[in-house]
């Protein structure tokens, strides 16, 4: 996987990791994504620095999307503000898999997202969607 | 489907209603692939999350301040909403709280999803439909209709089911038909004064 825009998609990740450090940060994505990232733990740091346009373990954009919701949860839990989430989420998934693949998920969430005012309803509306794209 | 929900003022929720539930939700599960799970959410009912692919597993998020009535409502509702494809491609469907959320974009959607769940709950569906036993009663069903005779319809049942323990009778008529049908009846005005929408004519 090639990304679009590295030094976006970095920008998007340190936005929404908040204050946290960048290693607690991909702690959490590990546990959210229950082990199934491919992504090594350099190459993940490397990506959040904007170091690297390849990912080559990733290789799906199924992985692709596991990674933005689990960002888009970790906003959450670091208290970043919605609009943030959404605005920050979109750019992460669309420097990884490019608009057209992405437009499916965007379109529902713009959908969804307002009908959303409540930060704890959006987590778990996040997590419930993580949890449909995990491998079965 | 939200702006009709009449919260209920006590929550008395009867085994027939917990088993109706539990039979409802395991008909998700197995036939519609939705794996339900509760959160405390203030602002929705509930979110149905699909993924592109509809053989894939779905997720039904469930308000944990929704009666046991209400829930069977809605698991109702969402199957009309899955029949109708409303979730496809990749759609998430939120039921409001009524005054909370605005869902007018959706509000077509919704109306259709009704009339399906009110096909669906007095059909002869056996997996969805109302309790048999009193789901081809005319009479129970035209005085559910009407806000003023269904309240006296609950009242009435209430007052028998209270009748009923009071009077320490249910060994004795526990096993009988006539106290299965009021059972059943109960359970069904309980799901209607939730959800008049469902009871209308």
């Amino acid at each position: 996987m090639r990304l679009s825009d590295a030094e976006r998609v970095s920008r998007a990740i340190q936005t929404l990791s908040g204050r946290a450090s960048l290693d607690v940060i991909v702690d959490r994505l590990y546990d959210l994504t229950e082990g199934t990232l491919e992504l090594d733990r350099a190459t993940l740091h490397r990506i959040a620095r904007g170091k690297t346009q390849v990912a080559r373990a990733i290789d799906s954009p199924e992985e692709c999307i596991r990674l933005y919701f689990a960002l888009m949860i970790v906003g959450c839990e670091q208290d970043v503000a919605t609009a943030t989430i959404v605005e920050e989420g979109r750019a992460m998934l669309a420097g990884f898999i490019g608009e057209p693949l992405a437009a499916l998920i965007f379109r529902d969430l713009e959908a969804t997202l307002p009908k959303l005012a409540d930060r704890l309803t959006l987590k778990e509306y996040l997590e419930e969607g993580l949890r449909l794209w995990l491998p079965k | 489907m939200a702006p009709e929900m009449i919260v209920p003022q006590a929550r008395a929720e009867s085994g027939t209603l917990r088993s109706e539930e539990a039979r409802l939700r395991a008909y998700l599960a197995d036939r519609l692939h939705i794996r339900t799970r509760f959160a405390p959410f203030s602002d929705v009912r509930a979110i149905l999350v699909s993924a592109p692919d509809d053989a894939a597993d779905k997720g039904l998020i469930v308000s944990t301040e929704t009666t046991v009535a209400e829930r069977i409502y809605l698991y109702v509702h969402v199957a009309a909403h899955v029949a109708l494809g409303h979730h496809r491609p990749l759609d998430t469907i939120v039921e409001g709280v009524p005054g909370v959320v605005r869902l007018e974009r959706d509000a077509h959607a919704h109306g259709e999803a009704e009339r399906l769940a009110r096909a669906m709950w007095w059909g002869t569906n056996e997996d969805l439909a109302a309790p048999r036993r009193v789901r081809g009663s005319a009479i129970l069903r035209g005085l559910l209709a009407r806000a003023p005779t269904r309240s006296a319809v609950r009242g009435i049942l209430l007052a028998l089911r209270a009748a009923y323990y009071d009077l320490r009778i249910e060994r004795a008529l526990s096993r009988t038909r006539i106290a299965a049908w009021l059972r059943d009846a109960l359970c069904v005005t309980a799901v209607v004064s939730v959800a008049p929408q469902l009871g209308d004519a």
